[in-house]
């Protein structure tokens, strides 16, 4: 059986290319991807140009024009004046235990579904799975009074713990195919030597997981840093914000400063930006895994 | 043995199983029950109104222009990622050198979130100094410059469109994964017999393209059936309701007017369409994997 996960895999299949050609049809198509790069990478361009201008500058110039000098003024002020020191770590605080959260629980449901397959576990499969396609609204209202009960409405609970509940299917979707790729033969030897099945899990199959414990990880990392539905319907104080609901309320608050707008889109996107330069390959395994398998 | 492996079942699945249920399962099940009520959020007793709200809602015109606006971006999600994504993946899939730094562009829009892209597709659309307009006013169009996002003519598409941008990135990534898998051999051997680079896309790279293609669509609609996110940050449904989403529409009833039986029931409809779409989904990817078999 062929490893889902494994990231050598792409160019197995000598796929189809074409060759050949002349020159200009080369420089052509330079010229064609190049223009198309240029048009669709003008609004990511866009504000991280206004985030180093002075108010001044956008005033004169607009936004779409060069800075003349890099002026930090956006970030010192942003970072310090206004609450993203705030908004930031409870954002790190609702992702950091979701993404690990729900990672733990697929490993669990996935090693269950492709090592100890029982009686109906298909079904159980397909019914865990098909949380992976309901729209959040399902169940907002009922959350919501569920969280107003227990007393956690206003806290980053909600967030930790729907974001772990909705991460399941795909975790344990990735998981159990990762796991089924791993030879039975090893499981049983483990086990007639006298290993649980814990044991088995910690030390046997996890350790060979790690490609697929990464894909999962920037995936959900970040799904649950860029979400704001949650948020907006789970907590109500300033204190309670995560980054995203604060970019939306900064809209307001700074709604002619276009330059503190830009620097705190910018750092709210580092995060993210920085897992996509360093993981990317997991990244995009993982987009395209999610999607394809569902 | 066996009575042991049935113990660790338990073990490792009470919990997960919990979680969803509780989070997930329960809550499906209380908005289906919450959509017979009349309940409104303050008062703790609520009636059983039956099918009232479900006969209210295909009677409200704005239920019914949020579902026709809904239909709208299904339609504008299958066509744009599709026909964008494809390009783009063909267009990179010809091997030219740095073709990695053009792929990583085209995806980057996938990282960032709805709030962010929202923010900066204000600034393009926006009337006085936003892109459009300056690229228009250089070009001596100003008679073309609109206000696109206060514009009930234009404010719809232009929040699909830039919605889009990122879906285009994800539906290349998943096209690019389909031509790789298409064997040489085929392609070789009808230009060996003369074919030509158009006649061979339309009848061998489209049609092996289809798996891909199946995917990508459903996979839009299901992620324009919860367009809230853009919305929210970009017009919150304005200018008049002409972007008003069922999504959209769903959170206004229910968290701004605190119509909890009848935003339920809005998110029944909203979770029944999702349904029909998948099970048209599972049975074309069936059929489809039928066909190769």
């Amino acid at each position: 059986m062929t490893n889902d996960i494994g990231l050598e895999n792409e160019r197995t299949v000598k796929s189809w290319r074409r060759s050949g050609g002349s020159v200009y049809r080369k420089i052509l198509l330079y010229v064609i991807l190049t223009a198309i790069a240029i048009v669709y990478i003008m609004p990511v361009l866009g504000v991280i140009l206004t985030s180093f201008k002075l108010n001044s500058e956008i005033v004169m110039e607009g936004l779409w024009t060069l800075p003349k000098a890099l002026h930090l003024d956006n970030y010192k002020e942003v970072w310090f004046v206004a609450n993203i020191q705030t908004y930031m770590k409870n954002s790190f605080l609702v992702t950091i235990p979701a993404t690990s959260i729900s990672i733990m629980l697929g490993v669990l449901m996935g090693y269950v579904f492709s090592k100890l397959p029982f009686k109906g576990s298909e079904i159980l499969f397909m019914f865990v799975l098909a949380g992976m396609f309901f729209p959040p609204q399902i169940v907002l209202i009922p959350l919501f009074k569920f969280y107003n009960t227990v007393k956690l409405y206003d806290t980053l609970w909600p967030m930790i713990i729907t974001h772990s509940a909705f991460g399941l299917p795909i975790c344990t979707l990735i998981m159990r195919n990762f796991f089924s790729s791993i030879p039975k033969a090893i499981r049983e030897a483990a086990i007639i030597d006298g290993a649980s099945e814990l044991q088995v899990l910690l030390n046997i199959m996890l350790p060979v997981s790690l490609p697929a414990l990464a894909v999962l990880a920037t995936l959900q990392f970040t799904w649950i840093w860029n979400d704001f539905l949650f948020p907006i319907i789970f907590t109500k104080s300033d204190s309670m914000r995560t980054i995203m609901v604060g970019l939306i309320s900064m809209k307001g608050q700074y709604s002619i400063a276009y330059g503190a707008q830009g620097a705190m889109a910018v750092i709210a996107s580092m995060p993210t930006l920085i897992i996509f330069i360093f993981f990317q390959r997991y990244f995009i395994k993982g987009m395209t895994m999610g999607s394809v398998k569902g | 043995m066996v009575r042991n492996q049935r113990k660790w079942v338990i073990i490792f699945s009470i919990i997960p199983l919990a979680i969803y249920t509780i989070i997930i399962i329960i809550p499906l099940l209380s908005s289906f029950y919450y959509s017979f009520t009349d309940w409104n959020g303050f008062n703790q007793e609520y009636n059983w109104v039956g099918f009232e709200n479900f006969a209210k809602i295909f009677g409200d015109k704005f239920f019914i222009n949020a579902i026709t606006n809904t239909a709208i971006w299904m339609a504008a999600a299958v066509v744009l990622p599709v026909g964008c994504g494809l390009s783009l993946a063909l267009l990179l899939h010809e091997g030219i050198w740095g073709a990695n730094l053009y792929k990583s562009l085209f995806y980057l829009p996938i990282c960032l979130s709805l709030a962010v892209i929202g923010q900066v597709w204000i600034w393009i659309y926006q009337p006085d100094w936003g892109l459009i307009n300056v690229i228009l006013r250089a070009l001596h169009l100003n008679n073309l410059t609109l206000a696109w996002l206060a514009n009930p003519k234009t404010a719809l598409l232009a929040v699909i469109i830039a919605w889009a941008w990122q879906q285009v990135g994800l539906a290349m990534v998943i096209f690019l994964a389909g031509l790789t898998s298409i064997p040489s051999e085929l392609i070789e051997a009808a230009e060996i017999d003369g074919a030509s680079y158009m006649t061979s896309l339309r009848h061998i790279v489209i049609p092996l393209l289809s798996p891909a293609t199946v995917v990508v669509i459903a996979l839009s609609i299901i992620n324009s059936l919860k367009s809230f996110d853009v919305v929210y940050m970009m017009t919150q449904g304005g200018p008049f309701h002409t972007t008003d989403t069922l999504a959209m529409f769903m959170y206004n009833e229910s968290f701004k007017k605190y119509y909890i039986g009848y935003g339920s029931s809005i998110a029944v409809v909203l979770f029944l369409i999702a349904m029909v779409i998948i099970a048209f989904y599972f049975r074309q990817v069936r059929e489809l994997e039928h066909l190769y078999d």
